[in-house]
């Protein structure tokens, strides 16, 4: 088997150069940040509240970009085994193992890759798993713990009366901590200023989704969205991250007009849900390649944000907009329902031949139920679905021969519909 | 006369059936898979043209099918068992609706369009769980041979209930029950009901509709066609060569390519009876 | 009642299935209607108030076969997920006017959702409880919180619930909180007096009768169990830890306590037990409530509370019972608990307080396995 490193660099195009050049950039600097101590911060990815850390020049860190870089490089078991050996239970989330093995052996501190945080912001948006992990990074490394609990949107697709104004308080909190951990006032300009950035970001990001609604689709809406999941999560509110979708939009424009596609041939459009098999990120890949299929889009990612729908971060409403985002505009945080009406959304607007669930053990907030929405796709809309297992962190869930026999199973099942329907066509014309 | 060949390469064995135009079975075989998946393929092959006499030449196409499909080096092309199945199981029970197929490692319910088209289709997760594999535990636990379980569980008139159909509980469990003295057919009748109710739940996600066939080596199981029965409430399509429905689909999808050149295409009524039991 | 027949009624009641339970509750009350409440807490106090009883929702996975929910959740989902979608797949919902869930973790989130989708005749509620409790904001939060459910459950009766019915429903769970909490001491205080498995029925039977009813037989029970005096037996003393969601069946803590364990203290059931004290009211009931919320909640593995960790809660605990040693008892593939077992386990090794870890799903009933690991573990102890 080829190693995934190496495949996942031999991207296609500029976008990947760019995405690889800017994230090295901020690995570099987390590695500084080790060795210096200046302040970091660990924090989710969903919903998150990165502008404010920017404002004070602390260094945001992302445990589960941590844990999926090691599942991509294919260094995740060890870590795993490490953490099952202190008490971690075979059925607990991979990615909080993989971190807290990776932690335990030394990943994190002078030495490491990865700075110990001066403080943990838990932004708890949606993954109850989240609050243990970050729980269990605070008593290890000793230090602050913020908790931000961004309630749930429980009714519908709006926050309920007093939802902003708490996350607004606990944003406060959030400010005054890192006002003391500087020593520097906070300075509302420059937050603008940051989200004016996020703004400009998002807006290239959610033109790069919107190419995708043409055939063919410019770029593979779930595995080369991981290319832009980075800049658009953990380095929002740069320069260089709305710039590099400025870039990124141009590209992709150029090979919409060329008529260029990301495959030789596009010869089906999917709509995915859930997070990849890191670990096999290529295989799995390849196995969608293969059938000239291309994701569209994908609900992986918006787990950061749903920006495609419309929101941006307004320098105008700077800590009221924050709030909205963390609360309502992120996959994460909102029902399954309201997921299905998202995936629909998806399969219409994109115009979608089928849907493709990847259900992972690790991460129940996504996969536990997806059973009813196979139900509700295939009974209720007539979308025909697959649903296939494995993990995204933890490689001993993936069987490659099981995964293979499903997706060949289910694209041969499409190939004769659509061949079908063509002879059918045809014979109506006579 | 032409032929087409299809091999189901499965984990333990390995099936083979050749056809000829007119899509009649001209020869079966059945090894055991063994290590050598690729050899495996290869002799299953030599069997079906030692037992027809049919020269290598005259085979137009071969299809493999199973876990080991893209071993096999005399295949022309591959094709998963899932719409093999669907296929076979088409051209024998031209009103199926719905397959379950039952193996050593997968179960699988699949919607059949009337032409044997996957609709849609759902196998087991993960684990083992209501699988053939299961059922060889359960077997080996009471010291039963596999083949013997399914008539013995038909006697079992108070069923025991399981508590889970995970393949690493159910020793502890029918242990406790070899230790409370319940009969043996009583613990094998509930084993086969938890892999029905099991295989119902998959059923139920591509949706019941008749008519059912059953396929797979499991469907040789007596007790669990009755089980099977039981919770649907109707009556199995199971012909005699269910487990060599998947080579028997692949065979299908080769002849599709040697007659591809023909305007001649056999109807699918054209069976003959005496592969068919009701 | 005696203490057996008491036990033997409200095991009688536990074999039902929550809408058996609304039935049987209506026989003396016929114009009452259930409001199951799935684990962990839930102010009961406004679903009482509306008239309604709240039904303490399980899991029926030793009733019910699963063969609806299994195709909706996956092989990894725990159980008390798969059997209470498929008590509400089946409609089995007579008299229960709807649910309410809360952020307990992310399974009961999406089962929230599924069942809000696949019985829309039922009031599904979902409450967002605090985790932060420290905040400034976290007071108003948690009162808006509670008054929203009110608002909700009010328009889906179609009837006000008012601060003085809330205030009383206030005052007869602050009576049943009391006895149970005496109960608790008794058997801290004189082992063997109650086995876990009497008190564990009586108390989980609380969740299946109107709590005016329950009280009489809370002190009844309390009284005879006042009057038993076993004889100490010799046996490891114990905290239970762990089975704060879905709910061991009985014979797992018999046969805890029939191998040479004595629980002294659990969190079973514990959503209906979740005050630790008296919950004042001074003319604001459901203000008190969002207080008492936040600052007189038990500890527990679903709540992030870092001005008071768990780790110190389940340590005073054990210190607080006179225990010698923690089970866990995680319910299989329960998220909460197995990640909390990390840091339980670090802090017990600390203090060299010995621990043993049995996980359970709701169908099971031979527990040979645990047995030898419970005696193993006591003799090892006992004989040290």
């Amino acid at each position: 088997m080829s190693t995934a490193v190496a495949d996942v660099k031999d991207y296609r195009g500029r976008v990947h150069n760019l995405s690889s050049r800017i994230m090295t950039d901020w690995m570099t600097q987390l590695k500084q940040a080790a060795a210096s101590g200046s302040p970091s911060a660990y924090l989710m990815i969903s919903g998150n509240c990165v502008e404010i850390l920017r404002c004070f020049d602390i260094l945001p860190v992302f445990p589960e970009i941590n844990a999926l870089q090691l599942a991509i490089r294919k260094k995740s078991l060890p870590y795993i085994i490490k953490a099952e050996e202190i008490g971690y239970a075979s059925d607990n989330c991979a990615y909080v193992k993989a971190d807290i093995g990776f932690t335990l052996s030394g990943g994190v501190g002078k030495d490491g890759n990865i700075p110990v945080p001066s403080m943990i912001v838990c932004n708890f948006v949606g993954c109850n798993v989240y609050i243990k992990w970050f729980e269990h990074c605070a008593a290890m490394f000793n230090c602050p713990l913020v908790m931000i609990d961004v309630p749930f949107v429980r009714e519908g697709d709006r926050p309920c009366p007093g939802d902003v104004a708490y996350v607004m308080s606990q944003l406060y909190d959030l400010i005054h901590q890192c006002e003391e951990l500087t020593g520097r006032k906070f300075d509302i300009d420059k937050l603008r200023e940051i989200m004016r950035h996020s703004a400009r970001a998002e807006e290239g990001w959610t033109r790069c989704k919107d190419l995708c609604k043409r055939r063919p689709a410019p770029f593979d809406a779930y595995f080369d969205s991981i290319n832009m999941m980075g800049p658009i999560n953990a380095l929002r509110g740069t320069r260089e991250a709305a710039d590099f979708f400025d870039a990124a939009v141009l590209e992709y424009e150029e090979m919409v007009q060329r008529g260029e596609g990301v495959l030789p041939e596009e010869k089906f459009r999917i709509v995915t849900e859930g997070p990849p098999p890191y670990p096999y990120y290529r295989n799995f890949r390849s196995l969608f390649e293969t059938w000239g299929a291309v994701a569209v889009q994908s609900t992986y990612s918006t787990v950061g944000g749903t920006w495609e729908f419309g929101f941006r971060h307004d320098p105008d409403r700077p800590l009221e907009s924050i709030a909205e985002q963390m609360l309502v505009h992120n996959l994460c945080n909102r029902t399954l329902t309201e997921r299905y009406a998202q995936i629909r959304r998806y399969v219409e607007e994109w115009d979608a031949d089928a849907l493709v669930i990847h259900s992972i053990k690790s991460c129940r907030l996504f996969s536990a139920g997806q059973g009813d929405m196979r139900e509700y796709f295939t009974k209720e809309l007539g979308v025909l679905t697959l649903m296939v297992e494995s993990d995204l962190e933890d490689p001993r869930y993936y069987a490659e021969a099981q995964m293979k026999n499903r997706i060949d199973a289910f694209f041969e099942a499409l190939q004769y519909k659509r061949i079908r329907g063509a002879a059918h066509a045809a014979a109506a014309k006579g | 006369m032409e032929y087409a060949a299809g091999i189901d390469v499965g984990s333990t064995q390995t099936k083979a059936v050749l056809l000829d135009a007119s899509r009649a079975i001209v020869a079966r075989a059945l090894i055991n898979t063994g290590a050598n998946v690729k050899r495996a393929g290869q002799t299953a092959l030599d069997t079906l043209l030692s037992q027809s006499g049919v020269a290598k030449e005259a085979v137009g196409f071969v299809v493999g099918t199973g876990y080991g499909r893209y071993k096999i080096e005399a295949g022309n092309a591959q094709v998963t068992e899932i719409s093999c199945h669907a296929r076979g199981a088409q051209l024998l029970f031209p009103g199926t609706r719905t397959v379950i197929d039952m193996g050593g490692q997968d179960t699988k319910a699949i919607k059949v369009g009337p032409e044997g088209d996957v609709l849609d289709f759902c196998m087991n997760d993960k684990c083992a769980a209501g699988t053939g594999r299961f059922l060889a535990g359960a077997a080996e636990v009471l010291g039963l041979s596999l083949d013997d379980i399914g008539e013995i569980s038909l006697r079992g008139t108070q069923p025991i209930r399981l508590t889970s159909v995970c393949t690493v509980f159910v020793e502890s469990d029918i242990l406790g029950y070899v230790a409370q003295k319940r009969k043996m057919e009583d613990i094998l009748a509930g084993v086969h009901q938890a892999i029905a109710s099991r295989t119902i739940g998959l059923v139920r996600r591509v949706g019941m509709e008749a008519e059912f066939t059953f396929t797979g080596g499991v469907a040789r199981n007596m007790g669990m066609v009755r089980a099977l029965e039981a919770k649907l409430d109707v009556t199995l399509n199971v012909s005699p060569d269910a487990h060599f429905m998947g080579a028997l689909g692949a065979a299908l999808f080769a002849l599709d390519h040697v007659l591809a050149g023909r305007s001649v295409v056999p109807a699918a009524a054209d069976v003959p009876a005496e592969w068919v039991t009701g | 009642m005696n203490y057996d027949a008491i036990v033997q009624h409200c095991r009688e009641l536990l074999e039902m299935l929550p809408a058996q339970a609304v039935a049987r509750a209506r026989e003396k009350h016929p114009d009452v209607r259930g409001l199951a409440v799935f684990p962990v807490y839930a102010p009961v106090e406004i679903i009482h108030a509306a008239k309604l009883m709240p039904v303490g929702l399980f899991g029926v996975g030793n009733k019910l076969e699963i063969s609806h929910a299994d195709s909706r959740f996956q092989s990894f989902i725990c159980s008390i997920a798969k059997s209470t979608l498929e008590l509400f797949l089946r409609n089995e919902t007579d008299g229960i006017e709807g649910v309410v869930f809360s952020s307990i973790c992310d399974v009961a989130r999406n089962l929230a959702s599924l069942v809000k989708r696949n019985a829309p005749q039922l009031l599904v509620e979902y409450l967002h409880l605090p985790q932060n409790m420290g905040n400034s904001g976290s007071a108003a939060y948690t009162r808006a919180e509670f008054e929203r459910f009110r608002t909700n459950l009010a328009a889906h009766i179609q009837r006000p619930i008012t601060d003085a019915s809330i205030a009383a429903s206030l005052d007869v769970y602050n009576k049943v909180r009391h006895l149970i909490r005496a109960l608790y001491a008794r058997r801290k205080e004189h082992p063997g007096s109650i086995p876990t498995a009497d008190l564990y029925a009586v108390v989980q039977a609380g969740t299946r009768m109107m709590p005016e009813d329950y009280l009489p037989i809370l002190e009844a029970f309390l009284s005879e169990a006042r009057r038993r005096n076993p004889r100490p037996r010799d046996s490891v003393h114990v905290v239970l830890e762990g089975a704060f969601c879905e709910q061991p069946p009985a014979l797992l803590i018999d046969t805890i306590e029939g191998a040479g364990c004595q629980i002294k203290d659990d969190d079973l059931v514990v959503g209906f037990r979740w005050f630790q004290e008296h919950v004042g009211c001074n003319g604001d009931a459901m203000g008190a409530l969002a207080e008492a919320y936040l600052h007189c909640s038990v500890y527990s593995s679903v709540r992030h509370d870092w001005r008071h960790r768990r780790t110190e809660g389940l340590l005073r605990r054990v210190q607080d019972a006179g225990a010698a040693a923690v089970v866990f008892t995680p319910a299989k593939f329960c998220e909460p608990a197995l990640l909390d077992y990390v840091p339980f386990v670090e802090v017990l090794d600390k203090n060299k307080i010995p621990h043993i870890k049995l996980e359970f799903e709701e169908k099971m009933w031979t527990f040979e396995a645990s047995r030898t690991e419970v005696e193993t573990f006591s003799e090892s102890m006992l004989f040290e």
